[in-house]
């Protein structure tokens, strides 16, 4: 042992005081002098020609210092990836919700007068809800010159991938693996079925806010519940047309993401406001706005045919994923939705295999990211078809599954080669767990659901450390913590490394100016490759540290040895931690400071597994399913905060039964329809299941310390084993989500008649 | 607009304001009392939740002028200085956050809760609590964290 040591600690958050005590400042706590508000009239219209606007009776209102429409504006567009969305609309409205105009005005009340004083006039047009209806060919079309949207080159993931393929197509992805036709051919038995997933929205209970402010050297500083601040920089500089150095985007507490807070949503168009009145300005979201006008997760049609042979070996699989992106393609940072390819092979040894995965445009509100995005509507239609297969086949799901996933050796469907591959395991440890062989009531049912996802190694990560004159480690990040604990997890990174108690290590968010660029938090990336750039920046301290002891001892730093906060050399003088840094200060040599970048090495060769056990219990006479239990069993790495890693395995199972039982975005001729959270069902405190979590464990992880990640797993399966537990409970097949009581009670009274 | 005398936090305060201000409005940007958060406005969340003369409220749906005369407690008057509230103290230690937003709603409700039974049962607790969203935790932490505060424990 040398020294106290952190990694594998149960931590509270570093910023836990800040968070409980009011004090962490959220972007919509941010208030400046002279701060405006800003409030955007939306479109009420899903499709409809802007005809004419008249903003005179608005500008007149008291306190009201700017109304802008697009016609103010610089012709630009937006985009995580693809830029298809204005800022604010110009001739026409896509969706209900779309912002029109916006007006500064110095309350909220002034602003909220002068948007009703607003008289736009539209010519409605014809407009598409469903994305195979809007790929007919007699469809509106909505977007008349989408080549001229601007976007990065298309990067070589997700096989042949083309934006615009054809009308009303935002982007289309072919993968292909071995030869589809000739292992249908072989096939001894073939299956087919379609399911359908609803949008369900990231339910963060902070909706997005923003606040921008023009300096009088023209210095533009934002304030954004943005999860990538180094990204959303680019973006807005882009935006502005202004290069990215006069941009600052300053750190603030994020209340969740989930995915969801990775665009720049009213940031572009709230700087708009301060250039048009020459004052700071706040943008708010309300809740309805973000339910009716955010970016939640993309709804869809998923078909899928498998052939396998009679004793149940997967010879060929085909994946058809039709999704609805909504009216613009701007939420997401990728040309594809990267879960639906990736996840529609699921775990398993396939030698043919054909997935075309589709975005299509429809009049409704525009789709984005939300946790293992893509993920968990194609793994609930995989995981189910693989029950129903083994049902065909008379196997047992378990059994099914445990003959065709992957084993240590194996290519992936994806055409990975993992090492340490623990699938079988996970999914034993798993079924043991729930016991899934021990005798049920009636009316009880189990049902099981894997998914795999490695952790994310994209982008480039920084940190800097320093070493004040207390003694103290000031860890200086460009990421934001978006709640799972990153901030904690990289303390305890620098606290191993430099054997250091975690209360004396610092960590502080910098703004883009001052931290080193870092792309910040998504696709399960920021304990790996910034608790990478992090560990650099301590070995590299650790190293200053050991050359300042041998100045001070006068010999070679070969000669010095750190142990347990103490510096011994090798002739056996010491000198611990705190005389080192007062011999430091003295002599000029503090605050000392290191920095570390890290670029990924490339696709980890290592990767997460997760299979989850539900067991519910369904009432026969109303239909209603109460889950009973959970089991999560996950495939880790080094745990490095036992306590952090666990919360992300407990919301994100909650978040996945909420989908599976509750949640349902409902839109009505493309108007969102459950506009508030009393209709929009996130799980309560009274929802949630008892819940064992089984962790299988090895040291394999590509992160610090060989961490995994965990952030985006345990949100994945629950859809699909709820779903396969209420057929094995009652022989209830729903192909469509969520699992409400009414669907069951329907179709336990069309089984009653049958019979 | 009214004249309104408030003890917020145990200081008295003294505004003039509209009739129609919301009491969240008053403490987030009249008070400059950000710690209360808005979320659902609509009084689902439980995000913004304060005590009232001693009593849970949502204040996105009261009206400041329903606490003329009053007392409000927000998340800014539970520690005393440095010295964390055993709530505050446990919603840290059992990790019963994430991204804190619905925390300083999450801690108040809790502290109503404690008030008026001190050593509530699990089933209690999340009876009472299912008026309060979390979507980072699942729950399971804050229900561990106010059973540790209920005892007296602050560390796991």
């Amino acid at each position: 042992m040398e020294g106290p040591r952190s990694i594998g600690q149960s931590a509270g958050h570093v910023e836990g005081p800040a968070k409980v005590t009011g004090r962490a400042r959220y972007s919509a706590d941010i208030t400046l002098p002279g701060m405006l508000w800003g409030r955007a009239l939306r479109s009420s219209f899903p499709h409809a020609r802007i005809v004419s606007i008249d903003l005179s009776a608005a500008r007149r209102v008291p306190g009201v210092h700017a109304v802008i429409s697009g016609a103010d504006l610089p012709e630009v567009r937006i985009g995580r990836f693809l830029r298809d969305i204005p800022v604010l609309a110009r001739d026409r409205v896509r969706f209900i919700g779309e912002k029109v105009v916006a007006v500064a005005a110095e309350t909220p009340d002034a602003a909220d007068e002068a948007l009703s004083l607003v008289d736009v006039e539209y010519e409605e047009l014809p407009a598409v809800f469903d994305p195979i209806e809007a790929m007919a060919p007699d469809a509106p079309l909505i977007h008349e010159h989408p080549e001229r949207y601007e976007h990065p080159p298309i990067p070589p993931i997700g096989g042949e991938s083309r934006y615009h393929p054809f009308a009303n197509v935002c982007s289309q992805s072919i993968y292909r693996r071995g030869d589809l036709a000739q292992g249908m051919a072989t096939a001894e038995r073939i299956f087919e079925h379609t399911f359908v997933v609803p949008p369900v929205h990231q339910g963060y209970i902070e909706p997005h806010a923003c606040a921008a402010a023009i300096g009088p050297d023209g210095k533009i500083d934002i304030w954004i519940s943005n999860k990538t601040p180094f990204i959303a920089r680019r973006q807005l500089a882009a935006a502005f047309g202004v290069p990215e150095e006069r941009v600052r985007v300053n750190p603030t507490s994020i209340g969740g993401d989930f995915g969801g807070k990775g665009s720049l949503m009213d940031s572009a168009l709230c700087y708009f406001l301060a250039r048009a009145s020459r004052r700071p300005v706040r943008m708010v979201m309300n809740y309805t706005e973000e339910l009716t006008a955010g970016n939640p997760r993309h709804s869809g049609v998923i078909s899928l045919r498998t052939g396998v042979t009679r004793d149940g070996t997967i010879i060929a699989h085909q994946a058809k994923l039709i999704f609805n992106c909504g009216a613009y393609g701007a939420f997401i940072p990728l040309h594809f939705l990267h879960g639906s390819v990736h996840s529609a092979a699921g775990p398993y040894r396939i030698p043919h295999i054909e997935i075309e995965s589709l975005r299509v445009y429809t009049n409704t509100v525009p789709r984005g990211h939300f946790r293992s995005p893509g993920a968990p509507q194609t793994t609930f239609a995989v995981e189910s078809h693989m029950d129903m297969i083994a049902g065909e086949l008379g196997m047992d799901p378990l059994e099914f599954r445990l003959r065709n996933v992957l084993v240590e050796g194996d290519e992936s469907a994806m055409g990975e080669r993992f090492h340490h591959i623990r699938c079988g395991e996970t999914l034993t440890a798993a079924a043991d767990a729930a016991k899934w062989n021990s005798p049920k009531p009636p009316n009880v049912g189990r049902g099981i659901g894997i998914y795999e996802r490695a952790p994310g190694a994209f982008g480039t990560s920084g940190a800097t450390l320093s070493l004040d004159r207390d003694g103290k480690l000031i860890l200086i990040t460009g990421a934001a913590d978006t709640g799972t604990g990153s901030f904690t997890v990289l303390a305890q990174v620098v606290a191993e490394e430099l054997q250091a108690p975690l209360a004396d290590v610092i960590v502080c968010q910098g703004d883009t100016d001052t931290a080193e660029w870092e792309e910040g938090a998504g696709g399960s990336r920021l304990t790996h490759m910034a608790g990478r750039a992090t560990l650099i920046a301590a070995s590299e301290m650790k190293r200053a540290l050991i050359e300042l002891a041998a100045r001070h001892f006068n010999c070679t730093s070969e000669q010095v040895q750190m142990r347990a906060r103490r510096f011994i050399a090798s002739d056996g003088r010491e000198l611990d931690w705190k005389s080192l840094v007062a011999w430091a200060a003295e002599h000029e040599a503090l605050p000392l400071t290191r920095s570390g970048s890290y670029v990924a090495a490339g696709h980890p060769d290592v990767t997460c597994y997760v299979a989850q056990v539900a067991e519910v219990e369904v009432d026969r006479e109303t239909g209603q399913v109460r889950v009973r239990r959970m089991v999560s069993a996950h495939d880790v790495g080094t745990v490095i905060n036992p306590l952090t890693h666990q919360g992300q395995i407990e919301g994100g199972l909650v978040q996945g039964l909420g989908q599976a039982m509750s949640e349902h975005l409902l839109l009505r001729d493309g108007a969102v329809t459950t506009a508030h959270l009393g209709d929009y069902k996130l799980p309560t405190a009274m929802d949630i299941p008892e819940l064992t979590t089984v962790l299988v464990e090895s040291q394999t992880g590509p992160g610090p310390f060989a961490g995994k990640s965990i952030g985006e797993l345990s949100n994945v399966p629950p859809p699909a084993a709820i779903a396969n537990a209420v057929f094995d409970a009652v022989g209830v097949r729903l192909t469509d989500l969520p699992i409400t009581a009414e669907k069951i009670y329907t179709a336990l009274r069309a089984m009653e008649k049958r019979n | 607009m009214k004249n309104i005398q408030v003890r917020v936090n145990g200081h008295p305060v003294a505004r003039e304001i509209p009739d129609h201000r919301l009491l969240v409005d008053f403490l987030r940007y009249d008070l400059g009392l950000t710690g209360t958060k808005e979320g659902c406005s609509v009084g689902v969340c439980g995000a913004c939740t304060v005590l009232l003369n001693g009593q849970p409220v949502s204040s996105c749906l009261a009206l400041a002028v329903m606490a003329d005369g009053g007392e409000v407690t927000t998340i800014e008057g539970l520690a005393e200085g440095d010295r964390l509230h055993p709530l505050q103290q446990a919603f840290i230690d059992y990790g019963g956050f994430q991204c804190g937003v619905c925390t300083p709603g999450q801690i108040m409700a809790s502290k109503a809760l404690l008030d008026a039974n001190p050593h509530p049962t699990p089933a209690q607790i999340k009876e009472w609590m299912m008026g309060n969203l979390c979507r980072c935790t699942g729950y399971y932490k804050i229900i561990e964290a106010i059973q540790a505060a209920a005892a007296e424990k602050t560390e796991p």
